[in-house]
């Protein structure tokens, strides 16, 4: 679905944000990238629907070339992109405007539109808003409204930028759980994060530092065994305490079925017993 | 700020109900009638039709009174320059300034002219969102060859409505700004112009890495200058030929009076 092929970026004040990169994500993958501020996740993620081309190297996204201008249009109707800052990715007046813009943009019919608004709200619970104006809502309902105007695109993947950051536990859960239900359905998701519990849904975790890849592999294996300064976060709590367990000798040390989750914790516990 | 200077007031009149092309255009005649008007029998039936009009839409009256209100200093000094400047026959006179019946003519009326052109526009953008009105304007302008100037017609109704867009999120951003400045210290009073600087530098900064901010998420949402459509439905219907047809007895009426 995305295949990224020895990539180089260099920002214009010449800092390298990303070094000989390669990746290649399957459809109906869950992929997340952790790593620390500023090595790169952000800006790979940019790659992928084209916001920014490569220096060096070629990023392909359903058998198209970002750097191909004619592309383009296609490549960000196929991979959506939400940002982290749910503020700053308004543009319509209300709610339902905002959600407007990508199919205005993609040149559909009024129906189709309105179809389209209709049904990108009611999936992410937010059809009792359509005549709000984004500014009145909390950072957890822009963020969804946020997800439903890229839902409004009909994207094959959806590339989240760190979307929870700015939310109360509350509001993230909510996010999560859409995010969750959407790759049940089917669609790729990239997601870029700093809260490891987060991972615990993720096929495929790819942990990056100064621009490079430095672990892909299954939030287990990961997880269970490297430095955590890596991942740019603390453990969570539950993984920390399984890191030690299995340290301890009290549960397995085998990755496989290393606990990322408090239910997951309990039932090697039990098992263990 | 839920209620800022010509701001979109919802409702479900027949004014709001009215195709924004035809309130654009009817704006433009409204204007050409007030400009046009020299007596106060004119000035008295433009007020009567705007009162009816406010009436109609169910409007609150303060809503406009806040319109007028940044804009009295400016009429004030319209009608003083009018009121001290005109020639002709005096009625008071103090040193080397003299008010004559002209001016005090000249100055209401003209005066009056620009507050009703304002109490106007405010009402078109009290019963029509902003949206709306750049939609309205695209659909207008869209007939024009502005491709030869390269620009198209939804570049313009986008620049118009991204402009309308930044001004409540930089009163915003103005009024967190002066909160933090103010909480470290900053008194406004007492050092104006260092005031200025502390925040009109950050929010100047802000705004533009708000800006490129919303040019991302606009190209990453396949924003297009050509080629764009619209969920919003532009058809004129029996009330915009009614209402055209109510624009031209106004100016026939004007005229003839």
């Amino acid at each position: 679905m995305i295949h990224i092929k020895d990539i180089s970026y260099r920002y214009p004040d010449n800092t390298l944000a990303i070094d000989s990169l390669s990746l290649n994500i399957n459809k109906g993958e869950f992929v997340a990238i952790a790593g620390k501020n500023g090595c790169g996740k952000s800006t790979l993620l940019r790659h992928m629907n084209g916001l920014l081309l490569p220096c060096q190297g070629s990023v392909v996204v359903n058998g198209m070339d970002t750097s191909d201008p004619s592309s383009l249009m296609d490549i960000r109707r196929t991979a959506g992109m939400v940002f982290q800052d749910p503020g700053s990715q308004f543009i319509g007046m209300t709610v339902e405007e905002d959600v407007a813009f990508g199919p205005e943009n993609l040149g559909l019919s009024q129906r189709e539109i309105n179809e389209r608004v209709d049904l990108s709200l009611q999936n992410v619970g937010m059809e009792g808003y359509r005549y709000h104006t984004p500014r009145s809502l909390s950072g957890g309902q822009k963020q969804k409204v946020a997800l439903a105007s890229v839902l409004a695109m009909k994207p094959d993947i959806i590339l989240f930028d760190e979307v929870t950051s700015m939310l109360d536990p509350c509001s993230r859960k909510d996010i999560l759980s859409l995010i969750e239900n959407l790759h049940e359905n089917g669609t790729t998701v990239v997601y870029v994060t700093h809260h490891l519990e987060e991972l615990v849904h993720a096929d495929r975790l790819v942990v990056m530092e100064n621009g490079r890849i430095v672990h892909d592999g299954h939030p287990r294996e990961i997880l269970s065994r490297n430095d955590p300064e890596q991942f740019g976060s603390d453990l969570p709590p539950v993984i920390e305490l399984a890191r030690r367990l299995a340290d301890s000798g009290l549960i397995p040390a085998d990755p496989s079925s290393f606990p990322l989750s408090r239910a997951e914790l309990r039932e090697v516990l039990c098992r263990s017993k | 700020m839920n209620d800022l200077f010509m701001s979109f007031v919802p409702g479900d009149s027949v004014l709001h109900r009215l195709d924004p092309r035809t309130k654009i255009i009817g704006l433009m005649l409204v204007s050409f009638c007030i400009l046009d008007a020299s007596s106060f029998a004119d000035m008295f039936f433009i007020a009567l039709v705007f009162t009816v009009l406010v009436l109609s839409c169910r409007l609150p009256l303060g809503h406009f009174v806040r319109s007028v209100r940044p804009m009295l200093f400016f009429f004030a000094i319209l009608f003083l320059m009018q009121l001290f400047f005109t020639e002709g026959r005096e009625v008071w006179h103090f040193s080397s300034l003299s008010v004559t019946y002209e001016g005090l003519l000249l100055g209401t009326t003209i005066t009056l002219r620009f507050v009703f052109l304002l109490l106007f526009a405010a009402l078109i953008t009290a019963t029509t969102s902003p949206s709306r009105i750049t939609s309205g304007i695209e659909r207008l302008l869209r007939p024009l060859p502005l491709r030869y100037v390269g620009i198209t017609s939804h570049d313009m109704a986008m620049m118009m409505s991204l402009s309308i867009y930044f001004v409540p999120m930089f009163y915003d951003s103005f009024t967190s700004l002066r909160e933090a400045q103010i909480s470290r210290g900053l008194d406004i009073r007492k050092e104006p112009v260092k005031a200025i600087f502390s925040i009109v530098v950050p929010l100047v900064s802000g705004s533009v890495r708000r800006v490129e901010e919303v040019a991302l998420a606009m190209e990453s949402r396949c924003y297009q200058s050509t080629g764009r459509s619209s969920m919003h439905e532009m058809k004129f219907t029996g009330k915009d030929h009614v209402s055209f047809a109510m624009f031209v007895f106004l100016i026939l009426f004007l005229t003839v009076l």
